[in-house]
């Protein structure tokens, strides 16, 4: 048996690739991160509301997801102690607006800066990338800046903006902010209908057919051409096992979805397992990143699954014809960012700014005891906090992100959801894609 | 052709936070004009690493993110112990910017170990970090660094100019500067009026909140984030990121001594007080109540 190790670049963060081979095909993969952070103990001993500002350190592109599954948290030990807080509609539509824009922001940035490139490199492996070079670059790097831009207005700033409190948020927009917001958010749609789609907004919304979408000139149709040409359209499948557990407009409560069966899904069946970690052992580990499982079983979590949730119909004929394929995958980023900006712009014209932006607890947090959970679907999909208060002080802090799902360590009898996607490839090139069609982040995943 | 300066862009222990605040840089095509990245680990293909690392030719910029540490089992890059990689890069870089607090003082994740994880010449406040002694780093912290301070930065730089610094290796016409200067909230704060709950656009929140604009070192209310806002704006109290002790313990709170807060950078504490006491006597009417008046 041949073992290859390959590092894995221009993802967030980096991670090295070890790859079995039997007859010239990876028959398993070992997917390494290597640098530890250690976010969870650093919040141990420390004032519960320190989690706010610190949580969002695990990651710089999904700073606000962690703030707001933090506070979520935070309410919940509230609860716990007997006390439910009052959230009012307005604090929650600008949290939703603010983790609009961080997901809006992510999806264009790993399309222009990652998937397209990538797409280039497959086909000739002399391709030196786009960053910095190519107008389009500028261009996607503008919209991404007024994705943040817009979010700011609500949350002072991005990355690492601290904008949630318990009970509410802590800002107090005026109109003129909302106004501004939405100037910015206009130039994120201008950007996507004239070099994303190659339509209106509202006429790619109204799709139910990939065919639609693949005979518009595009950044999507020419990846899409690309996928085609390389066959990640059969490459790269999964379990087909899709799981949501955090709130989205566009399905209700927590779901899981099994091929396109759905059914509800619950966070107590969420488990953690450090097999092959160096947390578990210190010698025969060889990754800092966990894993999670649902009911002892891998699920894809993400943009792809959300919509396979919200049974999505565009999603659900690409599913139909290309099932969890590399494709898929890749086209669900770009399908979720635009019911992103149709939604975040419905937000800013229906947000009622005369509501109070936060209702404070009543309990004194320095005596609060208890404990919370906190889930949101973050850009690369479930994440959850869970921590645990005693006297104000916090006893342990768990955080589980969506890349653990995704790109966690089983074995061969059961491989986590990308190395089930990477069995059966026959290139470290294809291998490389497939990965990164998970949108791989190591931040996330070693914090 | 103009001269352009090249870049390498390193990531110690890092949330990738300062590489992804960068990308908010207003101005990318002018700062492109003036610079080539040769290797950036997110986005750039320009150049090979290993090639790069490799060569023995000298480059303008070293970019760090991130805390620094000599421990191979915490952070590897390339299969290769992190420290190995960046002793061979330091060692051709003409300038080594520390880009964010950790890089520049260890940051959040050096609470984690502070002997083995620092910053690159400073562990906290106390120099001697990753390297002990160098003369040719700059930092510049915040957690994240703001796009205008590094990119303004490396512009003077590649400009020949002399960038001043201040003992913290800070660029002086970003850290003179406290995060307090252009806070919509001062009047509140010269007449002590607090704000009374978060979630609205009145008060200061220095009495209470934890707020440590007066002690911060940054000109984020002068320059904002994103060109729009800032953690006072959006009603958040600075969290004092841009300095070597951050993150403090019990970031909502405001530390008190004998029920009093603690005194604003640079005045004495009899003073302060003093003052403080004076004006709060003063009752001002359009300050005790709502900024929008709806009734009137
Ligand atoms: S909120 Fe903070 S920065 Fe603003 S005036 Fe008060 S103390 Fe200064
Ligand atoms: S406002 Fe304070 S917390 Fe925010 S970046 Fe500036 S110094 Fe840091």
């Amino acid at each position: 048996m041949k073992i290859t190790k390959e590092i894995i670049q221009r993802i967030e963060g980096e991670a090295t690739l070890e790859l079995e081979w039997e007859k010239e095909q990876v028959s398993f993969a070992k997917i390494k991160f290597f640098n530890y952070r250690g976010i969870e103990e650093i919040l141990k001993k420390r004032p519960l509301l320190d989690a706010l500002a610190l949580t969002p350190k695990v990651c710089g592109i999904c700073s606000h997801s962690h703030a707001i599954a933090s506070v979520l948290a935070i309410e919940e030990c509230f609860k716990s102690a007997g006390e439910s807080l009052h959230v009012n509609q307005k604090a929650k539509d600008i949290r939703e607006i603010a983790l609009n824009a961080e997901k809006i922001q992510n999806h264009i940035k790993w399309y222009f800066f990652t998937i397209l490139p990538e797409l280039k490199r497959v086909s000739d492996p002399t391709y030196k990338g786009n960053a910095f070079k190519e107008k389009q670059w500028f261009q996607a790097q503008r919209a991404i800046m007024d994705s943040l831009k817009m979010g700011a207005h609500f949350t002072g700033q991005w990355p690492h903006g601290s904008f949630v409190m318990a009970g509410g948020v802590t800002c107090d927009p005026l109109r003129s902010d909302l106004i501004s917001a939405h100037g910015c958010l206009d130039a994120v749609i201008a950007f996507c209908e004239e070099h994303f789609y190659g339509m209106s907004l509202e006429e790619f919304l109204s799709f139910d057919s990939a065919l639609q979408v693949m005979s518009v000139p595009s950044a999507l149709s020419f990846g899409i051409d690309e996928m085609l040409k390389h066959g990640f359209d059969r490459l790269g499948r999964s379990f087909d096992r899709f799981l949501a557990l955090g709130e989205s407009f566009m399905y209700e409560g927590s779901l899981k979805a099994s091929k396109t069966t759905v059914l509800g899904a619950d966070v107590k069946y969420v488990h953690e397992s450090l097999d092959h970690t160096f947390f578990a052992d210190k010698n025969s580990g060889y990754t800092y990143s966990k894993s999670a499982m649902y009911k002892k079983s891998f699920c894809e979590v993400g943009p792809l699954s959300r919509l396979m949730v919200a049974k999505e119909p565009l999603m659900r004929d690409f599913h139909r014809r290309f099932k969890d394929a590399a494709l898929t995958r890749v086209v669900a980023r770009a399908v979720e960012c635009a019911h992103l900006l149709w939604r975040t712009k419905a937000l800013l014209q229906s947000i009622d700014l005369k509501e109070a932006s936060l209702i404070p607890p009543k309990k004194e947090i320095h005596g609060l005891s208890g404990e919370g959970v906190g889930v949101i679907e973050a850009p690369r999909g479930s994440l959850i906090h869970h921590v645990v208060v005693h006297q104000g002080i916090i006893e342990s802090y768990d955080i589980i992100t969506p890349t653990v799902w995704n790109l966690g360590n089983g074995d061969k009898q059961n491989p986590s959801t990308a190395q089930k996607a990477l069995i059966g490839l026959n290139s470290f090139t294809k291998a490389d894609f497939v990965l990164k069609s998970f949108d791989v982040c190591s931040v996330c995943t070693t914090q | 052709m103009p001269h352009k300066s090249s870049i390498i862009w390193l990531q110690g222990l890092t949330c990738n936070g300062n590489s992804h605040s960068f990308l908010n840089y207003a101005y990318m095509p002018s700062f492109a004009a003036s610079f080539d990245m040769l290797y950036h680990p997110l986005w750039c293909g320009a150049e090979d690493f290993m090639s790069l690392l490799r060569s023995d030719e000298t480059f303008d910029f070293l970019i760090l993110e991130g805390a620094l540490s000599h421990d191979e089992r915490l952070i590897q890059r390339f299969n290769l112990p992190f420290y190995e990689i960046l002793d061979t890069l330091a060692a051709r870089a003409k300038y080594i910017i520390c880009a964010g607090s950790c890089a520049s003082f260890g940051g959040v994740f050096r609470l984690r170990d502070p002997e083995k994880i620092t910053g690159a010449l400073f562990s906290g406040k106390e120099k001697g970090g990753y390297w002990l002694e160098r003369n040719n780093v700059i930092n510049i912290s915040g957690c994240p660094v703001h796009p205008r301070w590094l990119v303004e930065t490396l512009l003077a730089l590649h400009n020949g100019e002399k960038v001043l610094l201040d003992e913290f290796l800070r660029p002086k016409e970003v850290f003179s500067y406290l995060a307090h200067h252009g806070c919509l909230r001062n009047e509140y704060f010269e007449w002590k009026v607090d704000s009374k709950q978060l979630g609205q656009k009145e008060g200061c929140l220095f009495y209470d909140h934890g707020c440590l604009g007066p002690m911060s070192h940054a000109n984020c209310n002068k320059i904002l984030w994103n060109d729009v806002s800032s953690k006072t704006r959006a009603g958040s109290p600075c969290l004092g990121c841009t300095e070597f002790d951050f993150p403090r313990l019990a970031l909502y709170e405001t530390q008190k001594n004998m029920s009093l807060p603690q005194t604003p950078f640079g005045i004495s504490k009899r003073a302060y007080y003093t003052l403080a006491g004076v004006a709060k006597s003063f009752k001002i009417e359009r300050l005790e109540k709502k900024l929008i008046d709806e009734d009137n």
